[in-house]
């Protein structure tokens, strides 16, 4: 007796349909990623031929204060950048839901940011914050306020390229919560509304509550960027001033391709797509319990 | 039959006479269209000489019948692009530029240079105007490798002292004439007028060794001794102080992210009295003409060491894996010959050759502005007394200079005494040095 799924989509014969995603996966992520552990386990600095350590680079890592710098950076520059995200993108979206003369401008100029190529960002935020000639001091200075060293200072550089990386990037959080809003069951509000429900109430019980699948699914696909942080810092600051913003990824992209170690840059972009991939199945399980 | 003889020997001889005439009239043409219809690839830096040479590609083309392919990137983006298609040997890239000074000794130990030697003896493949003497023995010696001549020099520069002779008059303050002066006038400028930047350098740590590596050697300091680093010796911890210093208390609030695109705004715009940058930024610097009357273009002072400025200078090489290396050195005839850089010189390209140096045309040029003098001046001085040493001589240069780099920006921002900064930098570059070795 045929089954019913047998001439169902998806059944045996239309396997074959799946080839190119497969071999697009294979080859351009699959090869290259095999070919990065490859490389992870060997002395190789280009020009010179590749020497089989067994992971001695893993073991060189472990007592570089570099890399320990670079992800306690990347960790900082995460935590900073994704809750105050988050927190804005939330405060957006909820605005962009509303209904407002001129909304669909009003969306459009402010989604602008997160269009705009993070190389022109660099460059557009590094003029704004010279300390000598920026508008920033500018800015500041004609409010009576002590100028800042901005990028320039140790202390500042992660919490200023967590700011500009919240201004550039609050806009994609927004549109996903704005996608989850318009899609909120209308019968929690109504119910709410006659059990007298304060805004923040409603808010915090009912909203916040539907909306986290949203909230997940935006915090998974900022933590994937945020962890690879490195246009921004490239163009601003290339790590410094002394190490003091350089991410483990920038870390990594200097060794292999400015002082070309190649072997061990992989062995480091090998463990940051380990945290990478470990912040992704945490929010997994997060969104599975939610939902 | 003796007239007859002598009619056949006569038709010999002149049969003769005609081929040695035709032999002798095809030896003095060069075939420049002896490549017609290839196409070559060129892996060019954004930087004034190819932006310069490349306006002009079309006239190549012209001349040759060889089409040229041209890739620009950043410096240090170039590098990486270049670096991957030499690692896998590809034929991608027929020529590139490169800083011997920088890399020269790790891409020569790869052997990703075409040694040009054999295409300069050959007359079929080179111009007899070339004129190979011509081009600056200092500047042809930094090409050479294990005997081998790896590219031919595209410009000379260094770094330059550009300050404003107008504050110096208005503040009554002599220019300084030794290293140590520049401290005590900076400190008078800075007194004199606050809103000014008294001092300018690079801070970013990947671009300060190319200015900190003047106080150096000014100083009497050398990066290596015995082959070990030798930034703690007392020359090399008096400059990782006293450059640190004078930007730390003169230079401008930020100058550890401090590289030449800065300091030329910072000095165009009139807010710096001194800056120490590349020669290369004059076009930069008199952008708009605020600049052209009241600058003055010298080296850095000497020092207890003697003056030993910064020189070095880009090469064009060719790629040891191109299939195309023929046409490939017609472009470096082309682009490297008397009537190029005649031409570049007139648009602020320091020639490497003398006979352009020395020209009318460029000599007119030069005196049009009090500016240009200036800056010919401190170029000349650095071609006979200048040292390419920006950092140590080892195959890991790059990342020895980062270390001498991040030395100055811990004292800058008070992470660390010039004995400590020297101390870790002596470390890491020693650390390199042993690598090497194995």
């Amino acid at each position: 007796m045929p089954r019913a799924h047998d001439n169902a989509p998806g059944s045996g014969g239309a396997y074959w349909m799946l080839i190119p995603a497969v071999a697009f996966t294979v080859i351009l992520i699959g090869l290259p990623f095999l070919y990065t552990i490859y490389l992870s386990l060997h002395q190789f600095v280009f020009g010179k031929d590749a020497l089989f350590n067994a992971g001695r680079n893993y073991l060189l890592m472990l007592q570089d204060r570099l890399f320990w710098n670079g992800l306690w950076v990347t960790l900082l520059l995460y935590l900073i950048s994704l809750a105050l995200q988050m927190a804005f993108g939330l405060y957006l979206g909820m605005l962009l839901d509303r209904s407002v003369w001129g909304r669909g401008l009003l969306r459009t100029i402010l989604i602008s940011p997160f269009v705009m190529p993070s190389v022109v960002v660099g460059m557009m935020w590094l003029v704004i914050l010279d300390p000598s000639i920026g508008a920033a001091n500018y800015l500041l200075e004609s409010l009576a306020l002590p100028r800042s060293t901005w990028l320039a200072s140790p202390l500042l550089v992660v919490p200023t390229i967590a700011l500009i990386d919240t201004w550039q990037w609050t806009p994609f959080v927004a549109l996903i919560i704005l996608g989850g809003m318009q899609v909120l069951p209308i019968e929690p509000y109504e119910a709410a509304s006659i059990d007298g429900a304060r805004r923040w109430q409603t808010f915090w019980y009912i909203t916040l509550p539907l909306l986290r699948p949203a909230m997940i699914t935006a915090a998974t696909l900022r933590s994937v960027d945020l962890l690879r942080f490195f246009d921004t810092i490239y163009i601003t600051t290339q790590g410094g001033p002394s190490n003091a913003s350089t991410t483990l990824n920038i870390y990594a992209f200097r060794v292999g391709f400015e002082f070309f170690d190649i072997g061990y840059a992989s062995a480091q972009m090998i463990t940051l797509l380990a945290i990478v991939f470990g912040a992704v199945m945490a929010f997994t399980q997060l969104r599975r319990h939610t939902l | 039959m003796p007239r007859v003889r002598r009619s056949i020997c006569t038709a010999g001889v002149g049969i003769l006479l005609g081929a040695l005439l035709c032999a002798s009239a095809q030896a003095g043409e060069f075939n420049w269209k002896r490549y017609q219809g290839e196409t070559i690839t060129f892996l060019s830096s954004n930087h004034p000489w190819a932006n310069a040479v490349l306006k002009r590609q079309n006239e190549f083309t012209d001349l040759t019948g060889v089409k040229i392919r041209v890739d620009t990137f950043q410096e240090a983006q170039m590098r990486q692009r270049l670096v991957t298609v030499m690692q896998a040997k590809s034929g991608e890239v027929d020529l590139y530029m490169s800083l011997k000074s920088r890399e020269g000794l790790q891409f020569f130990n790869a052997g990703w240079y075409a040694d040009l030697k054999p295409l300069l003896n050959d007359p079929a493949a080179t111009s007899p105007a070339y004129d190979f003497p011509d081009l600056s023995p200092a500047l042809v010696k930094g090409e050479e490798y294990g005997g081998k001549l790896t590219g031919i020099p595209l410009n000379i520069e260094g770094p330059v002292v550009y300050s404003r002779k107008d504050v110096f008059d208005k503040c009554k303050v002599a220019p300084p004439k030794t290293l140590a002066e520049i401290e005590d006038a900076a400190k008078k400028l800075k007194a004199c007028d606050g809103s000014l930047t008294p001092w300018v350098s690079r801070g970013l740590k990947s671009a300060a060794p190319y200015t900190f590596s003047v106080f150096l050697h000014n100083l009497g300091g050398q990066y290596l001794a015995g082959g070990k680093s030798n930034l703690s010796s007392k020359a090399g911890v008096d400059a990782l102080r006293y450059y640190s210093a004078l930007l730390k208390d003169y230079g401008p609030p930020g100058v550890v992210n401090y590289t030449f695109y800065q300091i030329s705004s910072l000095y165009r715009e009139g807010k710096a009295a001194m800056a120490f940058e590349s020669s290369n930024e004059l076009g930069s610097k008199m952008e708009g003409g605020a600049r052209l009357n009241d600058t003055a273009i010298t080296l850095l002072p000497a020092g207890p060491g003697g003056s030993h400025p910064t020189v070095i200078g880009w090469g064009l090489s060719l790629s040891a894996f191109s299939k195309r290396q023929g046409a490939a050195w017609l472009f470096m005839q082309w682009a490297t010959s008397k009537e190029m850089q005649a031409k570049l010189a007139l648009e602020g390209i320091a020639p490497p050759r003398a006979s352009v140096a020395g020209g009318a045309e460029y000599q007119r040029w030069v005196k049009e502005q009090p500016v240009r003098q200036a800056w010919v001046t401190a170029l000349g001085e650095m071609a006979r007394t200048g040292t390419s040493e920006v950092g140590p001589n080892m195959e890991q240069q790059p990342a020895a200079r980062e270390a001498i780099g991040d030395a100055v920006n811990r004292i800058i921002l008070g992470q660390a005494t010039p004995e400590q900064a020297a101390a870790e930098a002596d470390k890491l570059i020693n650390q390199l040095l042993e690598k090497e070795k194995k």
